[in-house]
């Protein structure tokens, strides 16, 4: 298979003004030669991981989403309509994380919907991935959405090795109980992938969660899932050809491991980012083999 | 030999279970029966060997052979679950806070009074090492006279994040809503401060408070306190529940010398190993040592330490703490 050039744009920004990093988003998306079209509904889905705060690294920044929607109303129309998106999950309910998260003081300064997608208006409808047929409920706010933009956080994960912006994905999924996709996790992500494509995928990396927490100060930018994921693998010091749902996105069209990165220096963000040593991994695996032997019920 | 003890555990969510693995290493107590409301945690305590499981408390609290009941039910039901365990005359532990206001901490104790039962309230603190090794320092007079006090309980509160394990736990909806848990961070953690320094210290004269709310909920996820004790001892208290990381401690700074004694849970990896292997994690230890102290109280009849009367003063504190905040 021979992948097309995507871009992939790397800034470095220091501060979580909003202003600071309305100039970084912009500026990422110059490096990725971005034209912004004309829309009137845009969704904007962050990454809301159980009620953890943005400080930890695990969550998008309201800062972050702030600087997108100030972006957008600048550069297309002050008039777009913008919703917030995310559904409740196992251990995460909506109406608690909008409120937790910063997210519904937000809303209230810029005028944007928050939508819980678990009580949104749905379609159910049928995707294939690796011949296999998969049906989903999928919300008419993001079916509807003229521009769909994608806010995720780098993380490791047990189960998938990374969570980038393929994953956040996952997080459209309205039914709650995601738990059920665990034993198909690469295949299911691929498929929500593609049948609720995203246009524009920007990496809150101005804080991350690796074997610590840090200060990074990374803003990325892609049109290409696949290429953001790899970058972001790549800092991470994972091989993204070892990571499941990126191999198989890129196999099912969603994008190119051949990316040009453009702007800040990757291996500055490379070397600064906090990556799992051998202790942190001999523990990731003893956990796995601890839920594989089903001993995890123990641990609560 | 003594008689062993029957005990009854009611509610079986996060507490509740620790206070179940730790009664089974009990010698002198045998876990009969156990109540709550999902079937899972049910089948959770027949794995581990009780026979006698119930979806509803009363029925439990109806077994004529039960000594005495560990209630571990969500704020709102201490009250009510204790009362009635009172009234069946069965012995009360209690988990802390006493109740969600003073009010229904005093119903509680005048049942129990009533009924000629004891209760002690779950302040596990009081039997960690570290804080029993201040005490008696503080006592042999080696720090001479404690002038000034601080101490710190911050961790996640309903955010808790099994140390554990590596998936985060849906959050009780009840810790959410405060007419359900009473208040926010000053009732959840303040008590355990409030009490292990009231036992350091003797009985507040004057509280002072601020109260924060970084996360935007109906009441306070982080306070700080100032106390004054009557023996002249002033304290600062900070209780947060912002942190993924728990911190635990006291420092008491006297006449002679200063000392601290700091509570941590250990390493995630071996808390986890323990778990698996049945032991008691070192975090809970000081959780089966308030329960085999329990065992005791209802065993001697001169055993005094702990009653709930104390947990009623707890309270008052903490009322007392709302009412007069620093603006």
């Amino acid at each position: 298979m021979v992948d097309l050039l995507s871009l992939v744009g790397l800034i470095e920004c220091k501060d979580r003004n909003v202003d600071s990093l309305r100039e970084a988003v912009k500026e990422a998306l110059e490096l990725i030669d971005y034209s912004f079209p004309k829309a009137k509904r845009i969704v904007i889905k962050p990454n809301m991981c159980y009620y953890w705060d943005y400080s930890t690294g695990q969550t998008t920044d309201p800062n972050f989403v702030a600087a997108l929607i100030e972006m957008f109303r600048e550069e297309i129309s002050p008039d777009i309509e913008i919703s917030i998106v995310e559904s409740d999950a196992s251990a995460m309910k909506c109406k608690y994380a909008f409120k937790y998260l910063g997210y519904e003081k937000l809303a209230k300064k810029y005028c944007v919907n928050l939508v819980n997608l678990s009580e949104a208006e749905s379609k159910t409808t049928k995707v294939k991935v690796k011949d296999e047929v998969f049906e989903f409920l999928i919300p008419k706010v993001i079916k509807n959405a003229d521009l769909r933009v994608n806010v995720p956080k780098m993380k490791y994960m047990t189960f998938t090795k990374i969570s980038c912006a393929l994953k956040n994905i996952f997080g459209c999924n309205p039914y709650p109980k995601k738990f059920k996709y665990h034993p198909k996790l690469d295949e299911v992500i691929v498929a929500l992938n593609k049948v609720m494509p995203f246009d524009l995928h920007f990496l809150d990396g101005l804080i991350v969660c690796g074997s610590k927490t840090l200060k990074l100060g990374l803003v990325m930018a892609s049109q290409d899932p696949v290429a953001i994921d790899a970058t972001a693998a790549t800092i991470m010091s994972v091989n993204p050809k070892s990571v499941g749902h990126i191999m198989l996105a890129r196999k099912e069209g969603l994008g190119n491991l051949s990316f040009k990165i453009k702007g800040a220096d990757l291996d500055y963000f490379r070397v600064k980012y906090p990556k799992k040593g051998l202790s942190e991994k001999i523990v990731a695996f003893g956990y796995r083999v601890v839920c594989a032997l089903g001993l995890d019920k123990r641990l609560i | 030999m003594a008689k062993k003890i029957n005990l009854g555990i009611i509610g079986l969510g996060f507490i509740g279970k620790v206070h179940l693995r730790n009664c089974l290493s009990l010698k002198s107590a045998n876990v009969v029966a156990v109540a709550d409301v999902s079937k899972k945690a049910l089948k959770y305590a027949r794995k581990l060997g009780v026979k006698r499981l119930f979806t509803d408390y009363p029925e439990l609290l109806k077994q004529p052979d039960i000594d005495a009941v560990i209630i571990s039910l969500p704020t709102h039901l201490h009250a009510p679950c204790a009362i009635s365990a009172a009234e069946e005359g069965k012995h009360v532990f209690l988990e802390k806070p006493l109740a969600r206001n003073l009010n229904e901490g005093k119903r509680i104790i005048s049942a129990v009074r009533k009924q000629n039962v004891k209760l002690m309230v779950g302040y596990p603190l009081r039997y960690f090492s570290g804080f029993v090794n201040l005490k008696g320092l503080m006592e042999s007079g080696a720090l001479g006279e404690i002038q000034i006090a601080y101490a710190v309980n911050i961790a996640a509160g309903p955010f808790f994040h099994r140390a554990e394990s590596a998936i985060p736990r849906p959050v009780p909806e009840w810790w959410l809503n405060k007419e359900m848990s009473g208040g926010g961070v000053l009732m959840d953690l303040g008590c355990h401060i409030i009490n292990l320094l009231r036992w350091y210290f003797g009985e507040v004269s004057k509280v002072k408070t601020v109260l924060g709310y970084r996360f935007n909920f109906d009441f306070e996820d982080y306070a700080t306190c100032i106390m004054n004790f009557k023996c002249g001892t002033s304290a600062i208290m900070n209780v947060g529940w912002f942190s993924q990381n728990t911190a635990i401690g006291v420092e008491l700074f006297g006449t002679m010398s200063h000392a601290r004694a700091y509570f941590s849970p250990s390493n995630k990896a071996i808390t986890a190993i323990k778990l698996i292997l049945g032991r008691t994690p070192k975090f809970f230890k000081p959780y089966l040592k308030e329960l085999s102290h329990f065992i005791n109280y209802i065993s001697d009849s001169n055993e005094k330490q702990l009653i709930g009367e104390d947990a009623l003063k707890d309270l008052e504190i903490i009322e007392k703490a709302y009412k007069n905040q620093i603006t």
